[in-house]
């Protein structure tokens, strides 16, 4: 693709699907007052940001601040460009864009520690430090679950794993991936359960300091990393772009859509996990499940 | 008009993000605010547009309000909702009034802030380094002075072994009094290891106890009705539930606990009890609760009962025997079983209220008061729970000290308050 072009539809969908983020979370969230209200709150809060001026604090590492929430927008566009949304349209469905997602995946928590060290302040470090230890927690099964959806294509490209579920997708074929890609993909994105680094205890952590355009365009590169997780999810898991009558494009927005409304609603749905309680979770019950589903693939695939 | 004020005019119809500062008196008004959909309560001054200042404070300056006040991003402008004007912010906006008064006073500072962002107050504070910067990298590495005590008028971090035997930094903090995160007036002197609490001193809480009678204090001199008591009691619980969940992230349960509260009538315990299965569902117990601050020797109350022991001064009232009062108690000690126990109680006071009818108890001396045993002379319950503190919080880490302090119940305004012998 064009690189113009591929800048503008890689911006757009992140755009759009940020947006959808902000709608969804409006609609199951606790202040709910209507479809209309839906639709508009998110433009009437991100006019607000751009008001409020961004805020200094003592001593912070001033370019780390200014580069953490670009950072988080730049991996969600990175795994973004690996998917093909139509059988012929793809940014770069390069030979290995499963590990090139996955890379991007675990590399949001250097956004995230940077965004919470820099401000110099206790809560926002607090967070940081939290996110550094859940991370090898939730990325070890979440590379798993999403390397063995590679193993029926033979391949870790994304357009040969969505080909390869022409018969049977992998959702019913990997039947314990998506569950585990579900739980930890939230965890990627540190959205729900696993706020863990911006919890209410912390009065927000690794965003406390942030203010005005500084915190929309980390709200924005958050959301963007959901609306990532999810058109990967669709694609290596429920089929991507294939499905019978309506065009490629529009059967891969559609199973975006449920896979992002089922983050975004989770999100309401569980108490904030303790950290102790997810690394346990992490290593006790993701990281067998997801083993189990590496070896049962694998001897399917014999 | 230029582009800053067309998208000030866009924002205007966004809930207002309100920083709450809440004074002796104001916690169920400040809580009920929560509900009010024209605003939003934050808990960062730096994502508020507006500082609502409510309650009762000491006289002239009060500690930390001007800080406060010059954290919020600007635009900003302050509210002062009853009482008198606080000196520290000279430039408040003083209402006087009902919650709606105050929300309409809110919305209308926020409409015109946003219509003139440039119109917001200045800081209060000059923005000046506490004592001279003599450091010399960019993160103040190698000046002459900058290392040991306090060299920036900020206490340097100090190393000392950790729990697990390894020398970690400790960093002397204050945290509170005004951190919406804290039941009010909640300050906390710690020094903090990573994120595990090392030391933890309960440090003067700026506030004036507000005026009102308290049902339960009342009782304990003149007989009164059981159903009322009994309703308030289900109403502090549900009003601690609502803080609960509050700050474990359960924000749409949080709202039906506190709209419960004005809901609630005797015998009615269906939507509690409904309420009680979705926090289950929730994960609240399983992902946040279990095994979170266990205490072996509680005080006498609601913190005793949740480790299974039924000591509870009805139990002696000859009224409430006559309704067939048994103690409600539940087995664990930690804060699972505290929320656990405070649902059941809530079910049972509304249970008891129905029963209840014009019967009244009180008089003997000593009642149940919601937070535990209210006696004549002996210093109140919330006293007793806030001088336990110290010990139960040090070791913790930061997110299961929150939740052991809400739990606990910690009411520094009411620890304060002296019972008439």
């Amino acid at each position: 693709m064009n690189p113009v072009v591929s800048v503008l539809f890689v911006g757009g969908v992140l755009g759009i699907g940020a947006y959808v983020v902000a709608v969804l979370d409006r609609a199951f969230g606790p202040v709910s007052r209507g479809p209309r209200d839906w639709f508009v709150w998110p433009i009437r809060r991100a006019a607000f940001l751009a008001v409020q001026r961004r805020t200094e604090t003592e001593r912070p590492d001033a370019e780390a601040w200014i580069l953490a929430p670009a950072l988080l927008a730049a991996l969600a566009a990175a795994g973004l460009t690996a998917v093909p949304v139509t059988p012929s349209l793809a940014v770069a469905d390069v030979s290995a864009g499963v590990v090139l997602f996955g890379a991007a995946m675990i590399i949001v928590m250097v956004a995230v520690f940077l965004q919470g060290w820099s401000p110099n302040s206790l809560f926002p470090l607090i967070g940081a430090y939290r996110f550094a230890a859940m991370a090898l927690s939730f990325g070890i099964p979440f590379s798993l679950v999403v390397l063995t959806t590679a193993i029926p294509a033979e391949s870790l490209s994304v357009g040969a794993i969505v080909a390869s579920q022409e018969g049977l997708w992998n959702v019913v074929r990997q039947p314990l991936g998506l569950p585990v890609y579900l739980v930890t993909g939230a965890a990627v994105a540190f959205w729900g359960p696993f706020r863990i680094p911006e919890g209410t205890d912390l009065a927000g952590g690794a965003v406390l300091e942030a203010s005005g355009s500084a915190r929309a365009v980390w709200r924005i590169a958050r959301a963007g990393v959901l609306v990532t997780l999810s058109v990967m999810g669709a694609a290596i898991f429920l089929g991507g772009h294939l499905g019978p009558v309506l065009p490629g494009w529009a059967w891969t927005a559609l199973k975006t859509l449920v896979l992002l409304a089922v983050f975004v609603w989770s999100g309401h749905a569980f108490a904030r996990m303790r950290v102790e309680r997810f690394v346990w979770f992490g290593w006790v019950v993701l990281l067998p499940v997801a083993l189990v589903d590496v070896f049962a693939s694998g001897i399917l695939a014999l | 008009m230029g582009l800053r004020g067309w998208l000030g005019r866009l924002a205007v119809g966004v809930e207002v993000p309100v920083f709450p500062v809440v004074g002796g008196g104001a916690r169920e008004a400040i809580q009920d605010l929560r509900l009010r959909p024209e605003l939003e309560l934050v808990d960062s001054p730096r994502h508020a547009a507006v500082m609502l200042v409510v309650g009762a404070f000491p006289p002239g300056d009060v500690d930390g309000l001007a800080q406060v006040h010059d954290q919020l991003a600007p635009p900003r402008r302050t509210v002062r909702w009853g009482g008198e004007p606080v000196a520290s912010l000279p430039d408040a906006v003083v209402v006087d009034g009902g919650e709606d008064a105050v929300v309409a006073a809110i919305t209308e500072t926020f409409a015109e802030l946003m219509s003139d962002p440039d119109r917001g107050e200045p800081p209060i504070l000059p923005d000046v380094d506490p004592v001279e910067w003599r450091g010399v990298g960019p993160y103040g590495q190698g000046g002459m002075g900058m290392t040991g005590g306090t060299p920036y008028g900020r206490p340097m971090a100090e190393r000392g072994p950790a729990r697990d035997g390894l020398e970690l930094d400790r960093v002397p903090i204050t945290i509170g009094p005004w951190l919406p995160t804290l039941p009010p007036g909640l300050r906390l002197d710690v020094v903090f290891q990573g994120d595990v609490l090392q030391e933890v001193e309960v440090g003067p809480a700026p506030i004036v106890p507000g005026e009102g009678s308290d049902l339960f204090v009342r009782a304990l001199t003149e007989p009164v009705p059981i159903a009322e008591m009994e309703l308030a009691r289900a109403r502090h619980h549900l009003r601690l539930l609502a803080e609960i969940l509050r700050v474990e992230d359960l924000a749409v349960a949080s709202r039906r606990a506190l709209r419960l509260v004005h809901g609630i009538r005797p015998g009615a315990t269906g939507e509690v009890e409904r309420l009680a299965a979705a926090l289950v569902r929730a994960g609240l117990y399983a992902l946040a609760l279990r095994g979170v601050g266990r205490l072996d020797r509680p005080p006498p109350g609601p913190a005793a009962r949740a480790t299974g022991v039924a000591v509870d001064a009805r139990s002696d009232d000859p009224e409430y025997r006559k309704l067939g009062f048994e103690p409600v108690t539940v087995e664990g000690g930690d804060a699972a079983a505290r929320v656990r126990l405070l649902l059941a109680e809530t079910v049972q006071a509304l249970e008891l209220a129905a029963k209840a009818g014009p019967a009244r108890a009180g008089g003997r001396g000593v009642v149940e008061a919601p937070r535990g045993r209210l006696e004549v002379g002996e210093p109140p319950p919330e006293r007793t729970l806030l001088d336990l503190a110290p010990e139960v919080l040090v070791g913790q880490e930061w997110g299961d000290a929150v939740t052991i302090i809400h739990t606990l119940d910690l009411d520094v305004e009411a620890a304060g308050r002296e019972i008439p012998v």
